[in-house]
């Protein structure tokens, strides 16, 4: 019965319309987010869940790839006998690259696959229903303050993430394999710029945030209202959050330069 | 006697449901489903589970939208409304999920709370003694604290209900109130219901399966088999020759005629 012709078109076709669909459920909540009254408290709230919580996963996660990165820049660098340019090579690696992608990709397991289920959850549980009998509107109370709270919350948890892999390169480079610790610092300030560097690190961020609040949340809000819905929901968005930041990484990358 | 004014003066239906089609992936749920409900009465909903009760409800409050057919809510054609307008219908419906749909994340206070927060500028005292108040109404203390996770069954139910009539709505759309509840606590909802009825004149829609309190608080009862709706008073459905709604009814059919005989030779 299929063929790979068809099959591609159809693919294409459900690709194209999921893509419309996400794009209906942006503009959705971009509307709501001018609509009073703002979700202060419940935007907190979600602030401590997603970001305070991810914390020690991104912090540890940081130390080890910071680790990694010296060791292994350290022996490639010691072949030309570059090492003291090791803070350098750390630094901007993670700086311009690493740390936003691999803080992105951390906070869609751990952030974004269980907003995805709480949603999805409430829809199986006809929470949502329910706050629309209310008249309240669940994109307003339940996705707006979430999608929010991890838009914010991403440049922050890059930031740390940032600052422990230097760290953990900085005990590996210099605590482990003897370098000066100075020149590792001085290295690492020469190459950075601000501009350059730091601005496009957090916008990176930034946008890598808002693709994990708008995937999660539509793929909780849209799921079937039944167990299987909620683990679909969630796979779903862990899949569909990595690809979506690495590829977004490349153009972003690609067109700006960061 | 304010009910008996409800029943007469008041035979404008507060919800129409006209030629109604629904179905489910191929599987009809309803076909040419026609009923009415009168403001300022109880009706009720009965059927055997699966037929379609919850789903009516459903459509009433524009939760879920039939494949073809009318429903008119207080005078407003669902089917032509947006989120927005549904927004503005809902504000006069209350309505009791069958599983309570309380917002787990929050206390039952502040769920009972929350649509008087959403929509009304009440002190926080104001709300607290609303709060309060319902809660008193359907039996539940020393709860407010509490998470909807740390609550029974029934008494989920019963908070839920709280938060249904906190804003005192028109229309209550109630799935179930009765099941998993001790005979107290449904001779006590089913109190609570009346009195709303009669005092403020809500008009109430019930599913149930509880024959016994059905036939005692319906003004009509809607009976939804093969698809579609049959309805009548409690009177005319416990004397039907019809020998699936016999069945149906059973032995509370009987027991009811009798208290009305009972009553009538009393008078
Ligand atoms: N979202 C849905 N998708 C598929 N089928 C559905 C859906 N909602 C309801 N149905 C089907 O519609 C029919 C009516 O369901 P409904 O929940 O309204 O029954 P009910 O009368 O309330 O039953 P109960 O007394 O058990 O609560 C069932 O056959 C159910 O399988
Ligand atoms: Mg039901």
């Amino acid at each position: 019965m299929s063929n790979p012709v068809s099959d591609l078109g159809r693919q294409t076709l459900g690709f194209v319309s999921a893509l419309g669909n996400i794009t209906r459920f942006g503009s959705d909540v971009v509307r709501n987010l001018f609509r009073p009254p703002p979700r202060i408290a419940r935007t907190i709230e979600a602030i401590y869940d997603l970001g305070f919580l991810s914390l020690v996963l991104i912090a540890t996660s940081g130390f080890a790839v910071g680790a990694v990165l010296g060791l292994q820049g350290y022996t490639t660098l010691v072949r030309f006998g570059a090492e003291q340019s090791l803070g350098a090579v750390v630094g901007l690696s993670l700086i311009r690259e690493l740390g936003p992608v691999l803080t992105g990709l951390l906070v869609t397991g751990r952030a974004g696959s269980s907003v995805a289920a709480e949603i999805g959850a409430m829809v199986a549980t006809e929470q949502l229903d329910g706050l629309r009998m209310m008249s309240v509107n669940p994109i307003h109370f339940v996705v707006l303050p979430k999608a929010v709270a991890m838009t914010l919350v991403m440049p922050l948890l890059s930031a740390i993430f940032i600052v422990c892999a230097i760290y953990g390169g900085y005990i590996v480079g210099v605590e482990l394999l003897g370098l000066d610790g100075g020149a590792y610092i001085a290295s690492l300030e020469d190459s950075v710029d601000f501009r350059e560097d730091i601005v496009g690190s957090v916008l990176k961020a930034w946008i890598f945030g808002m693709i994990i609040g708008l995937i999660s949340t539509h793929r909780g809000y849209t799921s079937a209202p039944n167990a299987a819905g909620v683990s679909r929901a969630t796979t779903s968005t862990v899949v569909i959050g990595s690809v979506t930041i690495l590829f977004s990484d490349y153009f972003i990358t690609a067109l700006w330069g960061v | 006697m304010a009910s008996a004014q409800a029943a007469t003066d008041g035979d404008e239906a507060h919800v129409v449901c006209e030629s109604i089609h629904l179905g489910f992936g191929g599987r009809d749920v309803f076909v040419d489903l026609n009923c009415e409900m009168v403001a300022g009465h109880v009706t009720v909903l009965m059927g055997t589970s699966g037929t379609g009760k919850s789903t009516l409800l459903r459509l009433i409050g524009g939760l879920q939208r039939p494949d073809a057919g009318s429903i008119r809510v207080a005078g407003s054609e669902l089917s032509g409304l947006a989120e927005v307008g549904l927004a503005e219908v809902r504000t006069r419906l209350g309505m009791l999920f069958q599983n309570g749909a309380l917002l787990d994340s929050m206390t039952i206070f502040d769920n009972v709370a929350l649509p008087l927060r959403e929509h009304t500028k009440l002190a926080r005292d104001q709300i607290a003694a609303e709060v309060r108040d319902r809660l008193d109404a359907v039996g539940l203390e020393d709860v407010e604290h509490l998470l909807p996770g740390e609550l029974s069954g029934g008494m989920l139910r019963r908070a839920a209900l709280a938060r249904a009539i906190i804003e005192s709505p028109e229309v209550l759309l109630c799935d179930e109130p009765f099941s998993g509840l001790d005979p107290p606590n449904v001779e006590r909802i089913e109190g609570l219901l009346t009195r709303l009825n009669r005092e403020r004149g809500l008009t109430v829609i019930v599913t149930s399966h509880h024959m016994a309190s059905s036939l005692r608080m319906g003004h009509r009862i809607i009976l939804l088999k093969d698809k579609a709706a049959v309805s009548g008073t409690p009177r005319e459905l416990a004397m039907s020759e019809d020998s699936e709604i016999h069945d149906f009814i059973g032995a509370d059919g009987a027991a009811y005629l009798k208290t009305l005989s009972d009553a009538e030779a009393a008078s």
